[in-house]
């Protein structure tokens, strides 16, 4: 039964914290811009009150638009569970598990998208093909990374991948990372989250028009989304196996809010980029991983 | 059992070419009950504990007759029964004689003798044999493209595969007869001690590499698929690519291989994944997208060929058994997924009749069992948990990190290959979203794909056959891991006898429960939203309410953003007239992307050739007076050469 417990007292980590971090964020926001903004536990009222909502489905769409969204929110639960979690490990790990991970994101942006063009609408086919494109080079940076996590330890499992410390290319990896990060959690200065009508937006647009209680499933599997690459980040960087169980939780929660505090603080400093400028500064990322990789290989070599 | 079996099946099939000009009903069991008997030869293959062979003293072109079936044959010719007794049913209704009195009898025949063929090319194993088997394959191959051969553009597609295939089949004479030449016979078998004939090795590479469609060499693929009916699509690139990659998979394993062949291979294979989803996200033709996405399929396999090329040549590392494991699968999967991708293509042509997905649009309403399963298809080939495509993906994908964390040369090899497999999986993702939103979502764009109707039971019957396949496959890869163990231990005879190394059961209960909470998460939500009742309205789209079908993305901006970075290869032309004055009254934009390869390298090189040659043609013009004239010159010239030879 403990192991059962442990499992279910980590699922309900996941699925309760994650709407804190947006909640956070818009809290830093608002500090810096000298308001006192939304309570940091907005998220959990706006999703309690979406899922008490009815729906309203587009006449083009099919039945699929109300299903999608549960399937998206799945793979982000599951590529979730395969994160660890410092000290505690991950619900399930094995040989290659960060592949799983990775395609298991990619399921769910498939989803998304394909729910989003569903309602025909050429807004929403605009923020698809952003989000899916750009993509591609997200995608490219983070197996960079997780080339130059491989080659740093060894291994291709992400319990032990992310445990030991953090190799010389540290502060490469961390830059580029986090630059993935604000990419696919369609943060500032790739996408701003609280506009609805600028026509650079990606991930937006692509959820106009959901409502109801399949727009809060999509809104939890944004901000586990974000809770997870949050994560990542932080252990990516942060050599937790040196400390004790305590202290490592400590950092691990320290390092995530820290996380938190920098998208905040980027968000309130930076303007949203031109969207032409995107791929330049996702290119940036994979190259800063690339470079990571490199210095890992080297490091290995030595 | 084997020997029985394939008998039963090659004389069923040869009944069956018979049967099939006149009487449909019988033709299709016979043709069943033949792949059945194929797929049992080669499951009681993969049971036994080593391959099946037989000699015979009847001579056949003057050779005596060998035949074998060890497990990389049986698993290519598992491929080649399911698809082509699915695809016989599907061209039940598909290619029925009602719609195609004059070409549905040639059509069934040529199907059977098309299957036939395959089964014994995987079958021979002398090299003159293989020669026959291969020919009359291609040539059914021909037949079947061109069974509408009423059409200037079939045509011109047949003729553009034939001219291709004997250009392969060229090299393979030259590589048989060198073959036979060095080894003094032209029986084949593993030949790994004969270290002079590893250049052979690049001549099999050409000729395989045509059929299969490794990239620079493709240049027959799309307009073969796009024009043939699409069941011969279906095959075509499901299982007759893949004989190219067998007789590479064959001859890599029994040869030995040149120094840089891993190297060459892994290339390849990397180049023809990434330039394929390029040129698979720019198509509008849907059965050309599905054929260029067939090169970066091939490409994938080739990589995990690659790397097992390399392993061997840095002393049989397991890694390279696992890249090679994974590219098997993927021979399957890709088999089952891109058959159910087109058929599924095949029953939207059937009811709309464009393949132009600017034209369609919103066919979910009237055919949700295509959609669906186009859908899922779509899942699949992107490589998405938790379906087949994903095994494969994930098992090549750790035998290239396994090479990585080895630290060996060869994983200069991996570190790129990995890094573009994951951006040309990326792509194939926008591809296919592109695909089934552009066919089946949003509203209808013109009449015939708002007058759209659902394809009939057998169309549907073999299309839901497939997609079971792609999630037995995905759900549980472990059941099919020992025939795909196998394959690779025939592949290479060092390798036998070592155990999985990969987590397949863990993956497959992974997938197992993915595929439970999927279901539960979406009957939840689904109740949930029901609970109250749904109201439906127009798109709400910030506010434009109601625009014209026309206004939705088209295929063209949906691919704009991603092939920007491949213009280098694509190359596009565009025709524009631009609206002017205060009043426009028209506009246009054409978009149109080159098959570039073919027209700007192959089709110029050709005309440059014709020029020449009939520059030289204008010697020869019939006029007897002038011909003297050469005969004097000549001997004149030769008279000089004679004179200086004798002065020096």
């Amino acid at each position: 039964m403990i192991p059962l417990a442990h499992q279910l007292l980590r699922l309900a980590c996941w699925v309760l914290l994650a709407p804190l971090l947006p909640g956070i964020i818009n809290q830093v926001k608002a500090r810096v811009a000298g308001r006192r903004g939304p309570p940091v536990l907005q998220l959990y009222y706006d999703l309690a009150r979406l899922w008490r909502k009815g729906v309203v489905v587009s006449t083009l769409a099919s039945p699929a638009f109300v299903i999608l969204p549960a399937v998206a929110w799945v793979s982000l639960l599951g590529a979730a569970l395969l994160v660890p979690l410092g000290p505690a490990g991950a619900a399930l790990s094995f040989h290659g598990d960060v592949l799983l991970m990775l395609y298991l994101l990619a399921l769910g942006r498939f989803c998304t998208a394909w729910a989003a063009m569903e309602t025909g609408s050429a807004f929403e086919g605009m923020g698809v093909v952003r989000e899916v494109s750009y993509a591609v080079l997200s995608e490219a940076a983070i197996v960079a990374a997780v080339l130059a996590l491989c080659v740093q330890t060894g291994s291709v499992s992400m319990v032990t991948m992310l445990a030991p410390t953090a190799g010389a290319g540290v502060v490469l990896l961390g830059t580029g990372l986090f630059i993935v990060l604000l990419a696919e959690n369609c943060r500032v200065p790739f996408d701003d989250p609280t506009t609805h009508l600028e026509l650079t937006m990606i991930h937006e647009v692509m959820v106009l028009d959901h409502s109801g209680p399949p727009l809060a499933v999509i809104l939890h599997g944004a901000s586990m989304k974000l809770l997870l690459f949050s994560l990542l980040l932080t252990q990516a960087i942060v050599p937790l196996a040196q400390h004790g169980p305590i202290a490592a939780t400590g950092l691990l929660a320290g390092g995530v809010l820290a996380v938190t505090l920098a998208v905040g603080i980027v968000e309130s400093l930076l303007a949203r980029f031109a969207y032409r400028r995107v791929p330049l500064l996702l290119t940036t990322a994979f190259l800063l991983c690339l470079f990571a990789l490199l210095v890992a290989w080297k490091g290995g070599a030595s | 059992m084997t020997g029985p079996l394939l008998v039963l099946a090659v004389l069923l099939f040869g009944t069956a070419v018979v049967v099939g000009q006149h009487w449909p009903r019988p033709w299709l069991v016979l043709t069943l009950a033949a792949c059945l008997a194929s797929i049992g030869a080669a499951l009681s293959v993969f049971a036994a504990a080593v391959g099946w062979e037989w000699k015979s003293h009847i001579l056949l072109g003057g050779e005596s007759l060998h035949l074998r079936l060890d497990g990389v044959s049986a698993l290519f010719m598992v491929l080649a029964a399911v698809v082509g007794g699915a695809g016989a049913v599907y061209s039940c209704e598909y290619w029925s004689d009602r719609h195609y009195p004059e070409s549905a009898p040639r059509g069934r025949s040529w199907w059977s003798a098309l299957v036939l063929s395959m089964v014994l090319v995987l079958i021979v194993s002398n090299g003159l044999h293989f020669l026959m088997a291969w020919e009359a394959f291609a040539i059914c191959g021909y037949f079947l493209i061109t069974l509408e051969n009423q059409k200037p553009a079939v045509r011109s597609a047949g003729w553009l595969y034939l001219a291709s295939s004997h250009a392969g089949t060229v090299c393979l004479f030259g590589f048989f007869t060198l073959l036979a030449v060095k080894t003094g016979t032209w029986d084949l078998g593993p030949l790994r001690e004969h270290a002079s004939l590893s250049p052979l090795f690049w001549l099999a590479l050409a000729g395989f590499g045509m059929k299969a469609g490794i990239f620079p060499l493709h240049i027959w693929l799309p307009s073969a698929h796009a024009n043939a009916p699409s069941h011969v699509s279906a095959i075509l690139s499901a299982v007759a690519i893949k004989m190219g990659v067998y007789g590479i998979v064959r001859f890599s394993g029994w040869l030995p291989m040149p120094a840089s062949a891993g190297w060459v291979v892994i290339g390849l294979g990397a180049t023809s994944a990434l330039l394929g989803v390029a040129f698979t996200l720019a198509q509008n033709d849907f059965k050309r997208l599905l054929a260029y996405c067939s090169v970066e399929n091939i490409g994938i396999i080739l990589v995990g060929l690659g790397a097992a090329l390399l392993a061997r040549s840095h002393g049989d590392a397991p890694w390279g058994r696992l890249a090679l494991a994974g590219a098997l699968l993927h021979v399957w999967n890709h088999g089952a997924f891109k058959a159910l991708l087109f058929f599924g293509a095949g029953s939207v042509l059937h009811a709309t009749g464009t393949r132009e997905m600017s034209r369609l649009g919103g066919l979910w309403r009237t055919m949700p069992w295509t959609a669906g399963l186009f859908a899922l298809g779509s899942v699949a080939v992107t490589g998405l948990p938790p379906l087949n495509g994903f095994v494969s993906e994930w098992i090549l994908y750790l035998g290239l990190f396994d090479a990585v964390t080895d630290k060996q040369a060869a994983a200069w090899a991996a570190l790129p290959v990995i890094i573009l497999l994951a951006m040309s999986g990326a792509l194939a993702l926008v591809a296919f979203t592109k695909a089934g939103s552009m066919i089946f979502l949003g509203a209808a764009r013109t009449k015939p794909a708002a007058q759209a109707h659902e394809c009939g039971l057998w169309m549907r019957a073999p299309m839901l056959l497939l997609a079971s396949l792609c999630i037995v496959l995905g759900l549980a890869p472990i059941f099919v891991w020992p025939a795909i163990s196998r394959a690779a231990d025939a592949w290479s005879l060092t390798w036998a006898g070592q155990t999985a190394p990969a987590p397949l059961l863990t993956l497959g209960w992974v997938h197992l429960g993915l595929a439970a909470l999927i279901i539960a998460a979406a009957a939840l939500l689904w109740k949930k939203a029901r609970s109250r009742p749904i109201r439906r309205a127009p798109t709400w789209d910030c506010g434009y309410a109601a625009p014209t079908a026309k206004m939705q993305y088209s295929s063209g901006s949906f691919a704009n953003l991603a092939t920007a970075w491949f213009f280098w290869i694509l190359r596009p032309s565009r025709t524009w007239r631009r609206p002017h004055g205060s009043f426009p009254a028209e506009a246009l934009l054409l978009d149109r992307v080159p098959e570039t390869v073919l027209e700007q390298a192959v089709l110029p090189l050709a005309a440059r050739i014709m020029q020449v040659s009939s520059a030289v043609r204008r010697l020869q013009h019939g006029r007897l007076s002038a011909y003297i004239l050469y005969v004097v010159a000549g001997l004149a010239g030769l008279a000089v050469l004679v004179l200086l030879e004798s002065a020096s």
